[in-house]
């Protein structure tokens, strides 16, 4: 089964956001640019927000390692939802300081001040939703006193919009939204990221037909499409395996992709 | 791992589910166009022989247009019906003095023997007696319809049905009774044309052209209808059949 036309293809949608993952989309990269572009100047903080899905956390990541070659960046994928703790591994991390003492914000600046950086240290946090709003405000008095300049990322529903408000309203400079992919670019995202991968037969087998299948049941998540294609995948493994006459290799099975989507939750049957 | 013959079972109830409101909406379609159909099949039957019906003949036409009349019978006619016997009686006694002047220099006609259609014996034998449900356009053709129409006539003195009656014995050439028939009619109303016509024309098949000729011109001098004029100069140019 290991062999199979299409296990390499099935390992390749397991959901793990890794920057090395990253596919250039030409929507994605404009946002990325923008993004790169905003970092780039002297601005407090940055919002990166989005529905769940649409590839936040990949382009923070993507963010991250790009930017890590050349200045202190730092990446919260899990929020650190404790005061106390966050300032310290901020200023064990970025100012490379491990006070014993309690930290407290007004300490946390005295050690930010001393230590200076040719470029304002960059703080990434994903899930910024996690955090409490008195963390947050803290982070706001740090990044005015220009200490450190915070990307963050916020999934956008009614609640969440309200807490960026809340918190950001005059603070944030910069936000960028991004969006659920349309069924083209969710074909190029798939192609390009089986192409990456040498699947260029399976990458062959994707239509316009699939796609608007496949968008119509992720609606253009990433997330729930690199599951859809997971399971799609380990569908036609075992297909491959126990009856591949059934594989047709010049498109693929609606039944199938219909039958991973049931697999995966996106149907209700 | 995953379970496909599961998820197989699974993906077709889906399928089942999602296709059911189509199926639904096809079988309720199919199944009032099974029901609409023969309802449609019927009324274009009935149609059909309404149409052909009313085509055989115009008396067929007038037939139908009796029925109608019959919703409002002259109630008035009925009574001078009554109180007369108009099978022994001389025309002139039955016509309405308001009527009398193109008739009162007419020849006083005789009522001629016509069977009282309540004595009429109907054949037993007759097809449209087997079966009461026999729908009525078919009845036009038999004697039982023609009695029927006599004894409604009888009933309602309507003068329309006088005419179809005398029209129809002239037609199948009882002039006696045509005779008959276009007198009462023209008692009953002295203003229709084709009454007066059948009547001089019977007349004339029973061979009493002068009489007919006199009764002609009588009602043409009182109504001045050319119908009549051309049947009168048909009468005297021998040329009347």
């Amino acid at each position: 089964m290991e062999n199979s036309l299409f296990s390499k293809p099935r390992d390749l949608f397991l959901d793990v956001v890794n920057a090395k993952d990253y596919v250039q989309i030409d929507s994605v990269s404009h946002m990325y640019q923008s993004l790169k572009n905003s970092v780039q100047k002297p601005l407090k903080m940055i919002l990166l927000f989005g529905k769940p899905g649409t590839g936040k956390s990949m382009l923070l990541h993507k963010l991250h390692h790009d930017l890590s070659k050349h200045q202190k960046v730092l990446m919260f994928d899990i929020p650190i939802v404790d005061e106390d703790d966050f300032l310290r591994v901020l200023a064990q991390r970025i100012f490379g300081h491990s006070p014993r003492e309690v930290m407290t914000l007004t300490r946390f600046l005295e050690i930010a001040e001393a230590v200076s950086y040719p470029e304002v240290p960059i703080v990434l946090l994903d899930e910024a939703q996690l955090y409490s709003s008195s963390l947050m405000e803290k982070i706001r008095l740090i990044s005015d006193a220009r200490a450190i300049k915070f990307v963050i990322t916020l999934h956008k529903t009614d609640k969440e919009d309200v807490i960026a408000k809340e918190h950001f309203q005059t603070r944030i400079w910069e936000s960028i939204e991004l969006q659920n992919a349309t069924a083209e670019e969710l074909k190029v995202y798939i192609q390009k990221k089986l192409l990456k991968a040498n699947c260029f037969d399976v990458a062959n087998m994707f239509n316009d037909k699939n796609m608007k299948l496949i968008t119509a049941l992720t609606k253009g998540n990433y997330r729930e499409t690199n599951k859809l294609l997971f399971s799609l995948f380990t569908l036609y493994c075992w297909y491959e395996e126990n009856h591949s006459a059934l594989i047709k290799y010049n498109a693929l099975k609606s039944k199938w992709i219909e039958m991973a989507a049931i697999h995966t939750g996106l149907i209700r049957a | 791992m995953l379970d496909i013959h599961k998820l197989e079972r699974r993906w077709f109830k889906y399928k089942v589910k999602s296709y059911a409101p189509y199926i639904i909406g096809l079988f309720v379609f199919f199944l009032v166009l099974i029901v609409i159909t023969p309802k449609m099949k019927d009324s274009d039957k009935t149609e059909q022989i309404v149409s052909s019906e009313n085509q055989k003949s115009s008396d067929a036409k007038m037939a139908n247009k009796e029925s109608s009349n019959i919703l409002e019978p002259s109630m008035e006619f009925l009574q001078s019906f009554q109180t007369s016997t108009p099978l022994t009686v001389t025309p002139a006694a039955i016509i309405p003095k308001s009527v009398q002047s193109p008739r009162e220099s007419i020849p006083v006609p005789k009522v001629l023997n016509v069977p009282d259609s309540s004595t009429l014996k109907i054949p037993a034998s007759s097809p449209s007696l087997s079966s009461d449900k026999t729908i009525s356009l078919n009845r036009n053709d038999s004697k039982l319809d023609i009695d029927s129409i006599e004894r409604r006539f009888k009933e309602t003195s309507n003068s329309n049905l006088g005419l179809f009656i005398a029209r129809y014995h002239y037609d199948h050439g009882n002039y006696s009774d045509a005779y008959n028939f276009a007198l009462k009619t023209n008692s009953i109303n002295n203003k229709i044309d084709e009454s007066w016509i059948i009547f001089s024309k019977s007349l004339v098949k029973l061979g009493r052209v002068e009489q007919a000729k006199k009764t002609l011109q009588l009602y043409i001098s009182e109504s001045n209808s050319d119908a009549a004029r051309s049947l009168l100069e048909s009468i005297e140019q021998g040329t009347f059949k």
